[in-house]
């Protein structure tokens, strides 16, 4: 705001004007009245009229809890069966798929946008207009067709799984997708019974809580005293040796498993599969590109000075961008980035293109096999939304925490 | 303060001693001393500077450049020696208007004439084509032709396309040539101009849908694209200037509908609202399924334009309210003549991003609805038997031609955004 000049007082501010000797119909108080209400009138003809051919007397959510009777593909973690459960079930598991894919979007897309932002700004012309290249053909063309193009890609560029690409037994790449290993619950020394992984991550985090304590404890003595105390050297030892020595005390309850072949299908370790694969990297290429020019306008908000104070006190390149620009950009950059990843969590809608079952897919076949088409609305935006106010809460706290880190 | 000497006046100031023949060296700024130096040495020094400044400076350059290669060369070769772009020309029809029916072609035709004509017209009177535009022009014009002359005959519509590109010349030639001057005239120009442009749409809908055989169902192909694009933006700002204006009133009922209204529009993804166009909206207007999808894209934009157009009134100084309130006008008058005249103005740069971005989601029709536009007409054609492993080419040509389109707007809309001054005050 302005100065805080002392504003002369506005009618609107200071109270009704003196309304005696005008007539009534002049009146500010009647006159908004007189619109409101009809304001309310029209509007509440048109809700009575939608209402009307809606026909709502069936709107109820009991078709939710009938069995599912299908299948819903791309589980990880879960393996639900749709012919028995019923259909809140699945779509529970469509909105497990959709959150997946928001969260690996979110992340490649921001590494993505600060890299190309970041190097649009470089001094190296080359390294500049690749960037300006990247961002304009994938800022102008549909996401839809980007996806499609990559799942295209995947299914026709990929080999059919009879002549699987073997990288030495560890991963696979077929059309089917990329077969990869994975950490699974192991017998381990003894025998040692499942939950023993919930016990270990549990002690994981113990000892991280541990170690980052520690590091705060150290580089608070660094900033008093001055010596040098190897904060994160030490909160990653203690980290790195307390968790060898849980996962052998506790009788190695993990393994690796490494993926396999059998007929035409992946068993065992990670499929990353093309549908998935095909709505990521669309998600992340189309929303890096404008994080791209989120990050390269916020970095060129800031005054010149900072680059020149920088340079000035012998920083190199790299210290310059990650101590002095970046988190200063980083203030100017998250309400924009915030509502990009609104973008990512809606655009995932797209999955419907792929065939990948995520929550509006497995709406829609709910919708197909038991009409209900308003109900079923009404639960898609509801989940939307909800999604959204958390990656908005998430995105709140840490504009918080950025915001308030004095400079 | 009087003890202050008095600042000499500029004729009193001693005048400085007459310049030696020895100290005639003018010394230039940098970079006219630069500009002094032969153009290779200057040449040199940019390469040094720009590409090879130091050695992790080189090794980028070394590595962007091999990335650029490797990337030309993949699409050279894909273009040129991998790529089978039968599945293109052999389905030019399909995917430019699908079932629109030949006999009635000529609609096409006229209405592409009429709006390349406006657009020249636009850009004489508030802008002029540099040399960019016409190499733009020349390239798009030289891909489509080159497209028409693939596979077969159609030369008809390779003269009617050159005869719609000499429309757009015609008009900014008409334009540009007006005298400038001459304030009456050239408000008169603007005018007419900008009338046109405002009844533009309507005109191309009447062109292309009334008498004849054609109603809204042989939309198809990128004429859907096309048609669905500005009917979405058109509809947007109409429902979203209203709305933004609900949003900031004063009277609660109005601010609360007007506010719920938009969030909950932008709460749901737009294939969301498409899915209500398709199952819920049919009860609720009827009418045609192309025409239930226009309403959904209007009323989809029209919530984002309206957070657009807020912003835009919230940013405008408050003097500007009270200024309008001095003067005795009334509520309907200053917001017509104060405020919605500024707030358009600053609102166009996110207004251009989302006509752009509902430019690329008309292909989201497809997705769900039994509508064909550009991309859905692709499927068709990769479905036919023999094009079936040309999948990529055609998604390729796709994205080409969206491409293209969102280019040009964000190129016209730096030209709107100069000519109105936004930014600049």
């Amino acid at each position: 705001m302005s100065a805080q000049a002392p504003a002369p007082p506005s009618p609107s501010a200071g109270g009704p004007p003196p309304s005696d000797g005008v007539p009534l119909f002049y009146r500010r108080g009647f006159r908004r009245l007189l619109q409101q209400g009809l304001y309310v009138a029209v509007t509440g003809l048109v809700f009575w009229y939608v209402y009307d051919a809606l026909n709502l007397r069936e709107f109820g959510f009991g078709f939710l809890d009938e069995p599912a009777a299908f299948k819903v593909g791309n589980q990880w973690l879960t393996d639900i069966d749709g012919v028995t459960e019923n259909r809140i079930t699945m779509y529970l598991v469509g909105v497990w798929s959709s959150l997946r894919v928001v969260f690996v979007a979110i992340l490649l897309s921001t590494l993505v946008g600060v890299l190309v932002g970041v190097s649009r700004l470089s001094s190296n012309w080359l390294v500049a207009r690749l960037a300006m290249l990247y961002v304009e053909i994938f800022r102008n063309t549909p996401l839809l067709v980007q996806v499609v193009l990559v799942y295209a890609i995947f299914l026709v560029g990929a080999p059919i799984i009879q002549e699987v690409v073997n990288i030495g037994d560890f991963a696979f790449i077929s059309n089917r997708g990329l077969a990869i290993p994975w950490p699974v619950p192991s017998d381990g020394l003894w025998g040692v019974p499942d939950w023993f992984v919930g016990v270990w991550v549990a002690l994981l985090l113990a000892i991280g809580t541990v170690a980052m304590t520690i590091r705060r404890s150290r580089q608070n003595r660094e900033r008093e005293t001055g010596q040098p105390q190897f904060a994160n050297r030490w909160a990653f030892g203690i980290f790195a040796v307390g968790a060898l020595v849980t996962f052998i005390v506790l009788g190695l309850p993990v393994s690796i498993d490494r993926p396999y072949i059998e007929g035409t299908r992946y068993l065992e370790g990670m499929v990353i599969r093309p549908e998935f694969a095909a709505l990521t990297i669309g998600l992340t290429l189309y929303t890096g590109a404008f994080n791209a020019e989120i990050v390269r306008g916020s970095i060129q908000a800031l005054p010149t000075g900072q680059t020149e104070a920088a340079n000035a006190i012998g920083l190199s390149g790299y210290q310059r961008l990650t101590l002095v620009i970046l988190p200063q950009a980083l203030r100017q950059m998250i309400p924009s980035i915030t509502n990009q990843y609104l973008n990512v969590n809606k655009n995932s809608s797209l999955a419907y293109a792929v065939l990948y079952d995520d929550l509006f897919r497995v709406a829609g076949i709910i919708q197909n096999k038991a009409g209900h088409a308003l109900e079923m609305f009404f639960v898609i935006i509801v989940t939307y939304m909800l999604i959204s106010l958390v990656i908005s809460a998430v995105m709140n706290f840490i504009n918080a925490r950025v915001t308030r880190v004095g400079v | 303060m009087s003890e202050q000497p008095p600042i000499p006046r500029p004729e009193q100031r001693p005048l400085p001693p007459a310049p030696g023949a020895d100290q005639r060296r003018i010394v230039l700024p940098p970079h006219r001393e630069r500009a002094r130096r032969p153009r290779s040495v200057r040449v040199r020094e940019w390469v040094r500077k720009n590409l090879f400044p130091s050695t992790g400076g080189t090794l980028l350059t070394l590595i962007a450049a091999g990335i650029m290669g490797a990337i030309v060369v993949g699409i050279v070769i894909f273009v040129f020696f991998g790529a089978n772009w039968e599945v293109i020309t052999h389905n030019r029809w399909l995917l430019f208007a699908g079932g629109f029916p030949h006999e009635e072609a000529w609609r096409l035709w006229v209405s592409i004439a009429v709006v390349f004509a406006l657009i020249g017209a636009a850009y004489g009177t508030w802008s002029s084509f540099g040399r960019r535009d016409h190499l733009f022009v020349l390239l798009v014009g030289g891909f489509v032709i080159f497209l028409m002359a693939h596979g077969g005959a159609a030369i008809w519509s390779t003269v009617y396309f050159l005869i719609a590109i000499g429309c757009m010349y015609l008009g900014y030639a008409v334009t540009i040539w007006m005298p400038r001057e001459t304030s009456t005239l050239r408000t008169f120009q603007q005018r007419v101009v900008g009338g046109l442009l405002a009844v533009s749409l309507p005109l191309v809908l009447i062109i292309l849908l009334v008498g004849g055989e054609v109603g809204p169902r042989h939309l198809d192909g990128f004429v859907l694209n096309l048609i669905l694009a500005p009917v979405g933006i058109v509809g947007g700002i109409v429902l979203g200037i209203p709305l933004a204006l609900g949003r900031a009133s004063r009277l609660r009922s109005i601010s609360l509908t007007c506010t719920a209204y938009i969030e909950i529009v932008r709460g749901a993804p737009l294939l969301g609202w498409l899915f209500v166009a398709l199952f819920i909206l049919d009860d609720v207007i009827g009418g045609d399924l192309i025409i239930r999808a226009m309403v959904v894209m209007a009323v989809f934009t029209g919530a984002y334009m309206a957070e657009y157009i807020r912003g835009a009134l919230q940013a405008l100084p408050r003097g500007q309210y009270e200024a309008a309130q001095a003067v005795g006008l009334t509520e309907l008058q200053r917001t017509r003549l104060i405020i919605m005249p500024q707030a358009l103005r600053i609102s166009i740069p996110p207004m251009v991003g989302q006509a752009i971005s509902i430019w690329k989601d008309t292909t989201l029709v497809t997705v769900i609805l039994p509508l064909r536009e550009l991309k859905g007409n692709a499927d068709s054609a990769i479905a036919q038997f023999e094009f079936t492993p040309d999948r990529i080419e055609a998604y390729v040509f796709v994205a080409v031609i969206f491409w293209i389109v969102a280019f040009a707007m964000s190129r016209i809309s730096q030209r709107v955004e100069r000519a109105q001054g936004v930014g600049e005050r």
